[in-house]
């Protein structure tokens, strides 16, 4: 299609089901070859931590859905470096055993440059 | 030269997408994305399709009985549907979750009711992603 | 460009200033829903470097005037607005 979308994800994992279901429709893009590219920010960046284990609240670990990104041809994620600042965070802390991180410093520029942007 | 205004039927038609996350009664944003469907009909754009995702999907319920001095915003996506042949699309894996099934799917999960609104469908999530493919723009309202 | 939709209060959420990190020049704003919160006094510390919009509705049904720094809008002005630009990029929660 030649059509360039982008996905947003701007929520932490387990609070609330928008960071699972935004990385599903992900999936599902994907396996359909119609890969978004993804751009965490805000508190997004924080499914980016490695070490987590939610059996303990009950929820499945969703870095298993990141490391399912390059089965579908998602080898690289856009990360906010704004939002990593903010938090105290830099690049080294995140690890997803998926996609490879790259730091973006412009968002701004970085979303005017595609036809879609799919907010999660 | 067209004088300034807010009545764009002079502009070419676009194709739009809307992405729905929120349940009625529970914010503004589902009643804000009915308003805006009927706003860009209104100017004579098409809706490739309305998709109903996360929370969004308890739009497609039949079983909500507001009081009747609040906005039901059932029939009114429903007359919208039949006016228009609206795509009216509620993510299947969502309403799993959440309780949203079809004649068909309560009958396969063994469920003892099925609520899914007529007008709208159950439909994966590629259906999103086929939105995305063929619209000119695609606009979300979260939750 | 891109439009930018805010739909939550600039005091509960940083919908906004997240929005406004990522606004760029010739990009638009509409505040929706209680993203027109924002008109009291967010904007002012914030400066936006493109034209800002408020649906009025939302505004009116809030008991808030709106200055005249941002032009009010109705919905079939959203849906034109939403032509004018791309991606049109929603910010909630």
């Amino acid at each position: 299609m030649g059509k360039r979308s982008l996905a947003l994800c701007r929520q932490a994992p387990y609070g609330n089901a928008l960071a699972r279901e935004g990385l599903e429709a992900v999936l599902a893009a994907s396996a359909l070859e119609q890969a978004p590219d993804l751009l965490f920010s805000g508190d997004g960046v924080f499914q980016l931590l490695p070490g987590q284990e939610p059996d303990g609240i009950g929820q499945k670990n969703l870095q298993r859905n990141l490391q399912a990104l390059p089965i579908f041809d998602i080898e690289r994620a856009y990360v906010c470096e704004h939002s990593l600042s903010q938090r105290g965070l830099s690049l080294d802390d995140l690890a997803t055993g998926g996609p490879a991180l790259h730091p973006v410093s412009d968002i701004g520029k970085l979303i005017s440059s595609y036809d879609t942007v799919l907010s999660f | 030269m067209y004088p300034a205004t807010s009545d764009t039927r002079n502009q070419a038609a676009m194709n739009f997408t809307l992405a729905v996350y929120a349940a009625p009664h529970a914010s503004q944003s589902a009643a804000t994305a009915l308003r805006f469907a009927q706003a860009l009909l209104r100017q004579g754009h098409q809706l490739y399709r309305v998709f109903f995702y996360c929370d969004g999907v308890h739009n497609g319920s039949s079983l909500a009985t507001p009081p009747q001095d609040e906005t039901d915003l059932l029939p009114a996506w429903q007359s919208l549907q039949a006016e228009h042949g609206l795509d009216l699309v509620v993510c299947i894996a969502a309403a799993q979750r959440r309780g949203v099934l079809s004649e068909a799917e309560a009958k396969r999960l063994e469920r003892p009711a099925a609520n899914l609104a007529p007008g709208f469908e159950l439909a994966g999530l590629g259906q999103l992603a086929d939105a995305v493919a063929h619209s000119d723009r695609l606009v979300t309202f979260g939750s | 460009m891109s439009l930018h939709i805010v739909s939550k209060s600039p005091f509960s959420s940083t919908a906004l200033a997240d929005c406004l990190t990522s606004f760029i020049e010739g990009d638009a704003l509409v505040l929706i829903e209680d993203g027109v919160y924002a008109l009291s006094g967010a904007l002012k510390s914030q400066p936006v470097v493109g034209p800002v919009y408020c649906l009025a509705a939302d505004a009116q049904a809030r008991g808030l005037t709106i200055p005249a720094a941002v032009e009010a809008i109705d919905d079939d002005r959203w849906a034109s607005l939403c032509t004018e630009h791309n991606p049109i990029v929603s910010w909630f929660r």
